[in-house]
């Protein structure tokens, strides 16, 4: 209850930020459309090429490209603006402040800033993955559906450890303020399914920076791939890697020791 | 004007290798796009044989030289130069008996470009060792005939960019105009397939588009995919987009200085 009134408290602020911006909000969703286009248009010209990808049919593309959106809008409107305020407040001191305050500081390293506008992105996300579910044709079973998103949660809690883990490496490397690059990077791969990707690639985005774990993973319960024990192994990845995480939080805020001081 | 481009080279150099932990980061970001639709279109040409004539070699071949043409066309001068126009740190170039873009932003550019390339080199190699790409089409002569094209593809991407750059003068939200920009870049460049792949009103486009100088033009011609004819139409229309990018630069320029009011100094 604390934390949800907490998290009311956080968007407020970040809803009157935004406002001073209301133009610019304007163009972010008309460049951002721009983009979803283009991304309509690159799967139309890969499916006017072959039936399938790797087994995989248009609409179980479009579906991935729902959840490849919204792992994206998880980076974009949380994780970057947070990053920053965060890599900031380390180098110069007023990370102070925040463990004064009598709220979880991981909690509220993850939550303070709120990119608003792409609360249309995860719309988007959610009707893409809707529309690619029924145009996949097949009859999605209760199931597939909630192993889907139990596995998309885990996954993007997966994706949310290694960040924590990224970015206390900040109290050791104070300078490393690229911490977060890698994931970025990398996340492009999480548009099409890790399953047509050569050996090596499909490695990295699946143990090294579990991109994979997130995207392709959730669709392959949905299509019914994944046995009981599978799921519940990737639920356990997903547990056990925020506690991993949680932990490094800890040590790493043992060690922080102020910069004004 | 030599030694001041000497010059010019030993600082930006030196300041561009500064940053070298986040060039590599860079050079991650953006090695993966390519190399994702590379696996993809492979995948795609090895499960059916070839895609509309394309082998799977062919689109490694494509994919890997465009990661060094890409390079070598791109620009960034919106991000060393967009802000000085908007803090007005412009002011104490202006003061300088040259012009601001023309050297000290063109050098900074292929400093860049030049480290990029040299991080790029392992990587390259990593990737051929990776994906065994044929080159059996690539020949001496077709090398040399595109590197004036790649040239020119720099140029004209180098005007056209620093000419938006300068909507800054105006606009402080130039920065969502040079993303529009770019999604062009993309669609008509030949980033994402090869353009025969695009549907038909795209590549129809494409031809009186600027942008396939940027990539797909040098990319043929090295892979010597494109007839004699075809090289001289390409060349024919990069210079005519020379001509035009400089005229369009040009013009923003003087209108955007005069405009200038250093801001902050």
């Amino acid at each position: 209850m604390h934390a949800l009134r907490l998290i009311g408290a956080f968007l407020k602020v970040n809803v009157q930020m935004s406002l001073a911006y209301r133009v610019d909000t304007v163009i972010n969703l008309l460049v951002n459309l721009m983009w979803l286009g283009w991304e309509l248009l690159s799967l139309s010209i890969i499916f006017s090429n072959t039936a399938t990808l790797g087994g995989w049919g248009p609409g179980e593309l479009i579906a991935l490209l729902g959840v490849f959106r919204l792992i994206n809008t998880l980076m974009a409107a949380l994780i970057w603006p947070n990053t920053e305020r965060f890599n900031a407040s380390v180098r110069d001191g007023s990370f102070d402040y925040l463990l004064l305050q009598p709220v979880n500081s991981l909690f509220q390293v993850s939550f303070a800033r709120l990119t608003v506008w792409r609360a249309w992105d995860l719309a988007l996300a959610l009707v893409l993955i809707v529309a690619g579910i029924g145009l996949s044709g097949q009859s999605a079973t209760p199931a597939g559906v909630a192993g889907f998103v139990v596995l998309a949660a885990s996954g993007a809690v997966v994706i949310y450890s290694l960040w924590i883990v990224l970015i206390a490496l900040t109290f050791w490397f104070t300078k490393f303020d690229n911490n977060v690059t890698i994931l970025q990077a990398l996340l492009d791969t999480g548009r099409y399914p890790a399953t047509v990707y050569p050996t090596w690639l499909r490695v990295i985005v699946t143990f090294i920076i579990p991109i994979a774990v997130a995207t392709t993973v959730p669709l392959q319960a949905l299509r019914g791939e994944l046995s009981p024990a599978q799921v519940a192994a990737f639920l356990a990845v997903g547990a056990a890697s925020f506690l991993a995480a949680s932990q490094v939080w800890k040590y790493g805020v043992r060690r922080y020791s102020g910069a004004s001081s | 004007m030599l030694r001041i481009f000497q010059r010019l080279w030993q600082v930006n150099w030196a300041e561009q290798w500064q940053y070298r932990a986040n060039l590599v980061m860079y050079l991650l970001y953006w090695l993966v796009s390519p190399v994702v639709y590379l696996a993809v279109w492979t995948a795609i040409a090895d499960a059916q044989g070839s895609v509309n004539g394309l082998t799977a070699n062919d689109f490694v071949t494509y994919y890997m030289t465009l990661l060094i043409v890409d390079q070598l066309t791109s620009e960034i001068t919106i991000h060393i130069f967009g802000y000085k126009i908007q803090d007005g740190t412009l002011s104490g170039e202006l003061i300088r008996p040259v012009h601001p873009i023309l050297t000290n932003t063109l050098v900074n550019n292929v400093a860049f470009k030049a480290l990029t390339l040299l991080a790029l080199i392992p990587v390259w190699l990593a990737l051929g060792l990776l994906f065994r790409p044929d080159f059996g089409s690539v020949t001496l002569v077709n090398v040399l005939l595109a590197a004036p094209a790649v040239a020119l593809g720099f140029a004209v991407s180098f005007l056209l960019g620093a000419a938006l750059t300068c909507v800054a003068f105006w606009s402080t939200r130039v920065w969502s105009l040079y993303e529009l920009y770019a999604g062009l870049v993309v669609l008509f460049s030949g980033q994402f397939v090869p353009l025969t792949l695009m549907p038909a009103p795209v590549q129809a486009a494409a031809q009186f588009l600027p942008f396939q100088l940027f990539k797909y033009i040098p990319i043929q011609i090295i892979l010597g995919r494109l007839t004699p004819a075809e090289i001289i139409t390409s060349y024919l229309s990069g210079v005519v987009w020379l001509a035009a990018a400089a005229l369009l630069f040009r013009a923003v320029w003087s209108a955007g200085v005069k405009r200038f009011s250093a801001v902050g100094a």
